[in-house]
């Protein structure tokens, strides 16, 4: 394959990708989905009822593989047994995915809910029917770009893996990367807006989330307005790169046009690991220069 | 004597095929049950509190994060392994592109914790970052046991990406080993019995190490002998069931 071509499509992977990891993340941060909903399930049992969407289907990474892959399958079936356009077929794949999800979401809900009812934490039915199109949307939007994703790869980057296996490897791989990058704006600042900014949580502070909003009561999509601003964009960029740099080592050092080529990607790859080490010893510098220690340092005993 | 019978039982489950080559491959698939395991228990993770900023690592669970990078590191492999046929390539670009991902996960989870949440990274367990020597204690913010990815922990988190994604791959590549047709439904095949036994392993090791880990200064690192035999063990038998698999499937010809 011709690698500028290659280079376009994976240019074009990149910015779906992007895509895929913002609403990726703002979806768990709507429904309070992976590790920061410890805190929202904490809460009424730490006298905190609340209004934010508790769902937590699953972790995200399975979560979303399992979208993707009903989605892949669907969209597979609609394109060659009713011989569908492929983007007709993405679409309608990406409903069927949507429609689970949000049965899922529905069922979290009011089985989480109902659960902490001994907290006396209501049912609030406004919330559900407002944060649920948000959650379905934004679903909606993931799947969707996964299937473009892994439709590109198949078709034009000549991926051997099929399309749905692809597609649940790539939902694995965005519900990781927004669980371990944007979610944490989420758990640690947004939760806990009412603390000192500058700080990890205090673990005697679990369960006290905030609940006021900018205006009026706090609920899933308040977040999501937040989220959208660091959390989300963080997770679209990793998401991308990753595609983007992995695919790197296929595409511009193709292994098929001799065994030196491939060296010089496993040579580029690790060089780009280096680079990555010293662009986070350069932030860890700063970030301790600016901000400073906690305690004096003279004044601390080292305890060994 | 021992091997003899070895080999009778080996011939009377796997019918036709040469009994050293089969069982070569299940010794493959068992070393990269072992990797795996390994990489596990090398890749910085936190958990839910350190989501909270409230433990050091990555924050979310281990099996997630140690399958998102060894199932990228993998998709890589695939790729090399049907454009060359060379099963060592494979295996370090999967590892390669595993480490990538991990790398590139802490990273930017780094800059979440510094501009997002404030916390410069900080190790709770260490009081000198074991690398750069850096105190680490008096960073460590109030109430919590360290946040962040310090250079230590980020340094073990790419070996154990690296291992990972190379375990990962190693099992996909000795799985696809049992045939010489190269059809969609075998590479379907290995991706997903590699995707299964990547799971059963990093579900093994996050048991021991109790769902997080610094890296390698982590006190739970010595522990990591009880779950590489546990791992050996589980591998061993749940590879046997993947060759089988792939022979009922018409491996082997």
């Amino acid at each position: 394959m011709d690698p500028l071509f290659g280079m376009g499509i994976l240019a074009l992977i990149g910015a779906v990708a992007a895509i895929a990891g913002y609403t990726e993340d703002l979806e768990s941060v709507v429904g309070s989905q992976s590790n920061p909903n410890s805190q929202v399930q904490l809460a009424p049992q730490m006298k905190y009822p609340h209004r934010l969407f508790n769902k937590a289907i699953s972790g995200e990474p399975l979560s979303n593989a399992f979208n993707a892959a009903v989605g892949a399958v669907s969209a597979v079936v609609f394109a060659s047994a009713f011989q569908l356009p492929v983007i007709t077929a993405i679409v309608g794949g990406s409903v069927v995915a949507t429609v689970l999800h949000l049965f899922l979401s529905a069922t979290s809900f009011f089985g989480r809910i109902a659960s902490q009812s001994r907290f006396k934490q209501p049912l609030y039915m406004d919330v559900f029917k407002r944060n649920l199109p948000v959650i379905g949307a934004y679903a909606f939007m993931t799947t969707a770009c996964i299937l473009i994703i892994a439709y590109l790869m198949q078709t034009y980057l000549g991926n051997p893996v099929p399309i749905p296996v692809m597609a649940f490897l790539l939902g694995i791989m965005v519900g990781s990367i927004g669980s371990s990058v944007g979610d944490i704006q989420y758990g640690a600042e947004r939760q806990f807006q009412n603390l000192e900014f500058g700080a990890g949580v205090n673990a005697a502070y679990s369960g006290n989330i905030v609940r006021k909003a900018e205006s009026g009561i706090r609920s899933g999509i308040d977040n999501s307005w937040f989220s959208a601003k660091f959390g989300g964009p963080t997770t679209g960029i990793t998401f991308a790169g990753v595609l983007f740099i992995t695919s790197w080592l296929t595409i511009l050092f193709n292994p098929a046009w001799g065994s030196i080529v491939s060296w010089v990607g496993i040579v580029a790859g690790v060089l780009f690991i280096l680079l990555t080490i010293i662009a986070n010893r350069i932030l860890e510098k700063s970030a301790r220069r600016k901000f400073g220690p906690y305690r004096e340092e003279e004044k601390t005993e080292i305890v060994e | 004597m021992i091997e003899s019978t070895i080999e009778t039982i080996l011939f009377s489950i796997f019918g036709a095929s040469d009994p050293a080559f089969v069982f070569f491959l299940l010794l493959l698939v068992t070393l990269g049950g072992i990797l795996i395991t390994l990489s596990v228990h090398l890749i910085p993770v936190g958990g839910a509190p350190a989501a909270m900023a409230q433990a050091t690592g990555v924050g979310t669970g281990t099996t997630q994060l140690a399958a998102g990078s060894g199932l990228s590191g993998l998709l890589v492999a695939v790729a090399v392994s049907v454009e060359t046929q060379n099963m060592f390539l494979g295996i370090i670009l999967g590892g390669i592109g595993a480490a990538v991902m991990i790398s590139l996960v802490m990273l930017m989870s780094n800059i979440g914790y510094i501009y997002g949440i404030g916390v410069p990274p900080a190790s709770g367990k260490a009081v000198r970052d074991p690398i750069t020597n850096d105190r680490q204690d008096i960073y460590v913010s109030k109430g919590t046991e360290g946040h962040g990815v310090p250079t230590a922990s980020f340094i073990s988190g790419i070996f154990g990406g690296f291992l990972g994604g190379a375990g990962g791959s190693l099992i996909y590549e000795a799985l696809i080993r049992t045939t010489q047709v190269s059809s969609a439904l075998f590479i379907v095949l290995a991706v997903i019995l590699s995707i299964a036994l990547f799971f059963i392993n990093a579900v093994i090791a996050s048991y021991n190490i109790g769902g997080t880990i610094e890296g390698f200064y982590d006190e739970k690192f010595k522990k990591l002998a009880r779950s590489v035999v546990v791992s050996a063990a589980v591998t061993f038998i749940c590879g046997a069931l993947c060759l089988l698999t792939f022979i009922n499937f018409g491996g082997f010809i």
